[in-house]
C-alpha cells in the first residue's frame, strides 16, 4: 500500500474516522491495528519479525532500567543491539558479505548467496528501536511499561517504512500529552500531505523516468549534457521522492495529533556539504551523530581522530542505505568532503556566506552532491566511473529534461527560495483562507494534470 | 480559520475549475488534433458543422470503413442522399454509441446510419473488446457524469473500470499526456488546433487514399508462408503474416457479448426513429484465409436484423473488392479500393432506402 495510491488514502480516511470516533482509551489500539494492517499489506510474513524486535527491545529496556549494575545493563544493551543488528545484518547485508567472501575465496560471487526478501522499513524501525534502547541505557529515557505503547512507537504507520527516524523522547512526549489537533494543525496536516503527494507524483516520478532512461541505458546517452541531465534528474527524483514521503508522513502524523521532526530543509540550497547534511535526511544525520559519531569520540580527541570518526560515520551511513560498494563509496565521498571542509576551515562552511557569494557556493555544493548521487544511483561501480567520466567529458549534446519540466523545476526553486526566506508553507495555515485554498487547489491540479498516475511508482527509500 | 469550511471550499474550487475547463468545451477546443481525443473531436465537430440539406446518410466504423463522402456525394443528384462519415481508426461499437449520441442527439437526423462490422459471425479477436481502454481517451470529451456507471462498468477488468470512473470524474487525468504536450509548445498547439478547426473538414473530405498495393506479395496456404517483395515494409509484412497466417483467436463469445450489448444499445436508441440502421461486412482483405470463422446464426447483427429498422447488406456484397491490388496492407483498401468501396456503399444504401420522400 503505497502512500501515493487511492487504496492508501481510503485506508487513511478509515483510520482517521475510526480513531476520532472511538473513545479515547481505544484509540491507541486503533492506531496499532492500523499500523499492523499497513505493514501486513506489504508482506504479512514479516509480522513475527517486527513483533520479535519490538518484544526484545521492550523487555531489554525494562530490564536495563531495573538493573543498577552497569555491567549487567551493558549486557542487556549488547543483547538488544545484537538482535537488532543481527536481523538487519542478515536481511540487508548477508548477500553483500557473502559475495565478498566468495570473491576472497575466488568462488562464484553468488556461491553463498541466499534468496532474501528485505523486510519493509527494517533500516528505519531498527534504528528507531536501537535509539530507544540506547537512550534507556544512558538513562535519558524511561523504559516504556505498556507494550502497546511501545509497539505503536515502533510500528506507527506514517513513519514505519521510511522515517523520519523519531526519537522515543519526541514520540512519547507527544503521545502521553496527546491533544487533538486544532484547526490550524489539521490544515497544516492536509497541506503537508498534498505537498508531499505533489512532490512525489508531479516531480519525483517525472524525473524518475528521465533518470531511469539515462541510467538504464548509459550507452545510448553519451556526452556531458545527457550525463548532467540524467544525474540532475536523479538528484531531483531522490529529493522530491524522499522529502515528498516525509512531508506526507508529517502531515498524517499531524492529523493524528503527533508532531514529527523536520527531515528536509531545502537541501539543494545548501552552501556547503556541512550545510547539506544539516538539511538532508536530518533525522538520520542526527541519529548518526548521537549514536555513532559522538560515541566514537566525535571531535573530542584531536583532529586526526575527528576525521577518522567523521569518515567512519559517513561510511556506515552510506552502508545503511544499501549493501553495495557504491553506497560505501557514496558515504566515503561525503565523509571526505566533510573532512576537507573541516581542513579548509569549519567556520567558512557553517556560516552562511555573503548573499553575493551564496549562489556560487550553492551551485558548487549542488554539483558536488550530484557527483555523489552517481554512486548512489548507478547499478555498478563500473557504471559509476563511466558516468563520472561522461560528466566531465565536455562533449556531446542532448539534454534529457524537457522544457516544461525545466520550467516546473524553476518554479520549485522559486518556491524553495521563498520558503527559505519566509517559511510561507507553514504560514499558509494561519494566513487568509483564499491563499490556503489556492495552494491546495494548485497542488491537486498539478497532481491531476502532471502527476504520474498511470502506475504507482514506489518510493525510492522504501528499498532501504 | 476553521479547517472544515476551508477544506470544503478547496474541494469546491477544484471541482469548479475541473468542471469549467474539462467538462465543457474549453479544453477540447485546444486539444491536440493528432491525439485520440482530438481526432474524435475533429470528426464529430466536422460532422456537426457540415451543412445538411436534404436526406442524410452517415457512415460509422473503424479505420477500415473507408467510405469517402466525396465519392458518394458526386452522385447525390441521382441518389438524392448526402453522405457523411465519422468512422475513426481504432473505434468499436461502444465508442460509436457515444459518438452517435453526440452528432445526433434526437436520433432523427439521418435517413440511415451505415455501420461497418468486421464479420457477421461475431468472430472473436485477441483480447477482450470490452477492455479496450483506448475508448476512454477517444471519448473523454463526450462522456458525461451520467455515463459514469454504465461506461466504467462496461469494462470487465476492475482496474480499467476504476480508471474509467476516475477519468470521467476528473477528466484532467485522461488529458494528462495532452496537457504535458501543451506545456511543451503552447503557442504552436493553439495555432495547430485553430488550423485544424478551420481546415480539417477539407483534409478529410478531399482525402484520396494511397495508391500502394499488396499485389506483389504471395501467399502459400499449403506451406503457410508469405513471400514479400524486396524492400518490403517490415511492419506491413508482419501485419499480413499475423492477419493471414496466425491461428484464429479461440472462440470465447466475448466479441458476441460485447457487440450484442453496444449494437443493441444503438438499435434501441433508433428503435422509434425514422433512421434505418444498415450493417455492412467490411471487405476482409486482399486474400481470404481458408479457415474462416464458423457461421454463427445467433450473432449480434443477425439477431438485430429481425428488428424493423435494421438491414444487413449482403454479407458477400464487397467480395469483389477482396483482391491484393485493391488493398494497401492487411486490413485497408487503397485509394482505388476506397473509390470503389464508397461507390458500392452509395449505390446499395440508396437502393435499400429507395428514392427520398
Amino acid at each position: 500500500m503505497l502512500f501515493n495510491t487511492p487504496q492508501f488514502f481510503a485506508f487513511l480516511l478509515v483510520t482517521l474516522a475510526l480513531f476520532y470516533l472511538s473513545p479515547k482509551p481505544a484509540r491507541r489500539w486503533i492506531l496499532l491495528a492500523a499500523s499492523y494492517v499497513f505493514y501486513m499489506s506489504w508482506n504479512w510474513r514479516f509480522v513475527p519479525l517486527l513483533l520479535s524486535l519490538t518484544l526484545i527491545d521492550y523487555v531489554a529496556a525494562i530490564w536495563m532500567e531495573r538493573v543498577e549494575a552497569a555491567r549487567r545493563r551493558k549486557i542487556f544493551l549488547v543483547l538488544s543491539l545484537a538482535a537488532n543488528l543481527g536481523f538487519l545484518g542478515f536481511f540487508k547485508y548477508y548477500n553483500f558479505l557473502a559475495s565478498i567472501l566468495a570473491e576472497a575465496l575466488r568462488k562464484d560471487p553468488h556461491a553463498f548467496a541466499l534468496s532474501i526478501v528485505l523486510p519493509l522499513g527494517i533500516s528505519f524501525h531498527t534504528f528507531q528501536s536501537m535509539s530507544y534502547v540506547v537512550d534507556v541505557y544512558r538513562r535519558e529515557q524511561k523504559a516504556i511499561r505498556d507494550p502497546i505503547d511501545y509497539a505503536l512507537f515502533i510500528a506507527f504507520f506514517p513513519q514505519l517504512v521510511a522515517g523520519p527516524i523519531v526519537r522515543a523522547g519526541e514520540f512519547f512526549a507527544n503521545y502521553y500529552q496527546w491533544m487533538p489537533p486544532g484547526s490550524e494543525e489539521r490544515l497544516r496536516g492536509v497541506l503537508w500531505i498534498l505537498l508531499g503527494l505533489a512532490k512525489k507524483m508531479v516531480l519525483a516520478d517525472q524525473f524518475a523516468q528521465i533518470a531511469d532512461s539515462y541510467f538504464q541505458n548509459l550507452a545510448a546517452h553519451p556526452g556531458a549534457p545527457a550525463a548532467w541531465s540524467g544525474v540532475g534528474a536523479f538528484a531531483m527524483q531522490i529529493f522530491f521522492d524522499f522529502s515528498g514521503y516525509t512531508d506526507m508522513a508529517i502531515g498524517m502524523a499531524l492529523l493524528l495529533g503527533f508532531h514529527f521532526p523536520v527531515n528536509f530543509r531545502r537541501p539543494y540550497l545548501a552552501f556547503s556539504i556541512t550545510d547539506f547534511w544539516h538539511r538532508w535526511h536530518i533525522t538520520l544525520s542526527r541519529w548518526l551523530r548521537d549514536y555513532l559519531y559522538i560515541p566514537l569520540g566525535g571531535n573530542r580527541h584531536g583532529a586526526l581522530m575527528t576525521y577518522r570518526n567523521l569518515m567512519l560515520t559517513m561510511l556506515l551511513g552510506g552502508l545503511w542505505h544499501g549493501a553495495s560498494w557504491n553506497f560505501v563509496i557514496w558515504g566515503g565521498y561525503h565523509g571526505a568532503l566533510l573532512g576537507l571542509e573541516r581542513v579548509l576551515g569549519r567556520k567558512h562552511f557553517q556560516e552562511q556566506p555573503h548573499w553575493l557569494l551564496y549562489p556560487f557556493r550553492a551551485a558548487i555544493t549542488f554539483v558536488l552532491v550530484c557527483v555523489g548521487w552517481v554512486f548512489f544511483r548507478a547499478a555498478t561501480l563500473t557504471d559509476s566511473m563511466y558516468v563520472i567520466g561522461q560528466l566531465f567529458s565536455w562533449h556531446g549534446k542532448g539534454i534529457l529534461i524537457p522544457a516544461w519540466l525545466g520550467f516546473l523545476l524553476a518554479l520549485s526553486l522559486a518556491i524553495a527560495l521563498l520558503e527559505e526566506r519566509f517559511e510561507w508553507i507553514e504560514r499558509l495555515a494561519r494566513g487568509p483562507a483564499w491563499a490556503y485554498v489556492a495552494a491546495v487547489v494548485a497542488l491537486l491540479l498539478s497532481v491531476e494534470l502532471i502527476g504520474v498516475t498511470e502506475k504507482a511508482i514506489p518510493f525510492v527509500y522504501f528499498q532501504f | 480559520m476553521r479547517a472544515a469550511p476551508v477544506l470544503l471550499a478547496s474541494v469546491l474550487v477544484l471541482v469548479a475549475i475541473e468542471g469549467a475547463v474539462f467538462h465543457t468545451g474549453v479544453y477540447p477546443w485546444i486539444v491536440s488534433p493528432d491525439s485520440s481525443t482530438g481526432y474524435v473531436e475533429t470528426m464529430l465537430r466536422n460532422e456537426r458543422l457540415r451543412p445538411k440539406a436534404g436526406p442524410q446518410v452517415l457512415g460509422i466504423g473503424d479505420s477500415r470503413m473507408l467510405l469517402l463522402p466525396r465519392i458518394s456525394n458526386e452522385h447525390t443528384a441521382e441518389t438524392g442522399y448526402t453522405f457523411g462519415s465519422i468512422a475513426t481508426a481504432g473505434l468499436s461499437p461502444r465508442s460509436w454509441y457515444y459518438m452517435l449520441r453526440d452528432v445526433d442527439p434526437d436520433a432523427r437526423l439521418y435517413r440511415a446510419i451505415v455501420l461497418a462490422v468486421e464479420s457477421y459471425d461475431d468472430a472473436d479477436t485477441l483480447g477482450d473488446p470490452a477492455d479496450n481502454d483506448a475508448d476512454l481517451s477517444y471519448l473523454i470529451a463526450r462522456l458525461r457524469l451520467s455515463d459514469l456507471w454504465e461506461f466504467s462498468r462496461s469494462f470487465h477488468d476492475p482496474s480499467r473500470q476504476w480508471k474509467a470512473a476516475r477519468g470521467i470524474l476528473l477528466k484532467g487525468l485522461v488529458y494528462k499526456r495532452d496537457f504535458e504536450d501543451l506545456l511543451l509548445h503552447p503557442l504552436y498547439r493553439v495555432h495547430y488546433a485553430k488550423q485544424s478547426r478551420r481546415d480539417s473538414f477539407s483534409w478529410f473530405y478531399d482525402y484520396q487514399g494511397p495508391p500502394d498495393t499488396v499485389a506483389d506479395y504471395r501467399v502459400d496456404w499449403e506451406a503457410r508462408t508469405l513471400t514479400a517483395p524486396p524492400n518490403a515494409d517490415p511492419a506491413r509484412v508482419d501485419g499480413l503474416k499475423t492477419r493471414l497466417l496466425a491461428p484464429l483467436p479461440p472462440e470465447s463469445g466475448q466479441q458476441s457479448r460485447y457487440l450484442k450489448y453496444w449494437l443493441g444499445k444503438i438499435q434501441q436508441r433508433y428503435r422509434s426513429s425514422p433512421t434505418r440502421l444498415i450493417f455492412l461486412r467490411l471487405p476482409r482483405g486482399g486474400w481470404i484465409r481458408p479457415d474462416q470463422p464458423r457461421y454463427n446464426p445467433h450473432s449480434s447483427v443477425r439477431e438485430l436484423a429481425a428488428q424493423p429498422n435494421v438491414t444487413l447488406m449482403d454479407e458477400h456484397f464487397f467480395d469483389s473488392l477482396e483482391k491484393p491490388e485493391l488493398f494497401r496492407d492487411e486490413l485497408h483498401v487503397n485509394g482505388p479500393g476506397m473509390d470503389r468501396f464508397s461507390l458500392m456503399i452509395t449505390q446499395e444504401v440508396s437502393r435499400i432506402l429507395g428514392p427520398p420522400r
